[in-house]
């Protein structure tokens, strides 16, 4: 049903149009990449506080409170430029491992997030300029980690070394959505 | 000898030959480029922000004891990966524009912020003349940004 829904978006004119850009889809693609320093940037910060190693002199709460207002902003930046990326070549990119790799991060680290949000961080009154307890910094790890993957897997959907057309084993072929080249 | 040679000779060097043929290195460079990327923002942002008023209520001079050594760190990385990056495709690059302007703005993205932005918050500088600097520092790195990703599509 998916895979039906992919094609059926590779077929619309706003798929074609962006994949045949001159410059939209460039313009798009470098948005995505700057956004990045908004977003994993000021996350990177916030995190490095949580793990209280860094911007100690810092409440946490204001911490949150003053720079997670600019890392929605970058999300908000990433995902409508995602989504254009996505929809400029929607069959590749749904079946790329890296965008699958990609998705299971971003996933991660939005589990991870509600963690934060509706139990870590409840008590942050107690921690605000004192020791950061463990879990905030395991917290702050796993979001620091799942961030850094989904930059990497992200770059790494340029690459073609799984695309479909080179894929040769049956378990790389269920993990694509690829069908399985007889030959 | 002219910089196309030179250009020739690196491209030609033991470690641009190694880097070019290795199928995982080239995006492992290319991904601690960005890894980096994304440090440098939130240290430039973190002070910037406070310093523009829409950001942290601290003085930008306390939240730079912190940023400075994020900054650092990042700018060491990203001019190592970059330069081993750049090794590995000279000739390419010497002929795109999009390369030569990443440069220019990547010299004056270093200027502004090693000379200007960073001794500025250092003296607890406030004004229009700290504000101003921080925004041509924010554009002149926004820059180097977009021209370096525009180098893969010129």
């Amino acid at each position: 049903m998916l895979e039906g829904l992919v094609g059926k978006l590779a077929d619309t004119p706003w798929s074609i149009g962006l994949h045949e850009s001159l410059y939209l889809y460039a313009i798009t693609e470098s948005t995505h990449v700057m956004s990045i320093m908004l977003f994993v940037g000021t996350i990177a910060t916030v995190d490095l506080r949580l793990l209280g190693i860094s911007y100690n002199s810092v409440p946490v709460s204001q911490m949150l409170s003053r720079m997670l207002p600019w890392t929605v902003a970058g999300f908000i930046l990433l995902v409508i430029t995602g989504a254009m990326l996505f929809l400029a070549i929607p069959i590749r990119t749904y079946h790329s491992l890296w965008f699958r790799l990609k998705c299971i991060m971003i996933l991660i680290a939005a589990v991870n997030i509600a963690i934060f949000t509706f139990k870590v961080e409840r008590d942050k009154a107690a921690w605000d300029l004192g020791p950061v307890p463990r879990k905030s910094k395991v917290c702050a790890a796993i979001s620091l980690s799942a961030w850094a993957c989904v930059i990497v897997f992200g770059r790494l959907i340029a690459y073609n070394w799984f695309d479909c057309d080179s894929i040769t084993s049956p378990t790389m072929a269920e993990l694509t959505g690829c069908p399985l080249d007889p030959g | 000898m002219s910089l196309y040679h030179t250009a020739q000779n690196l491209e030609a060097s033991a470690l641009g030959q190694t880097i070019r043929e290795s199928t995982w290195l080239f995006p492992a460079i290319e991904s601690a480029h960005l890894l980096a990327l994304a440090l440098l923002g939130g240290s430039v942002l973190i002070l910037s922000l406070s310093i523009l008023g829409v950001g942290l209520k601290i003085s930008p001079a306390l939240i730079f004891k912190s940023a400075r050594r994020y900054m650092d760190a990042a700018v060491i990385v990203l001019l190592a990966t970059g330069l081993l990056l750049g090794i590995s495709e000279p000739v390419k690059l010497y002929g795109r524009q999009a390369f030569l302007v990443k440069m220019i703005s990547l010299v004056v993205a270093l200027l502004v912020t090693y000379a200007a932005f960073n001794p500025l918050i250092k003296r607890g500088a406030s004004g229009l003349a700290m504000r101003s600097v921080t925004v041509m520092t924010m554009a002149a790195w926004l820059m180097v940004a977009m021209a370096g990703r525009w180098i893969g599509f010129s």
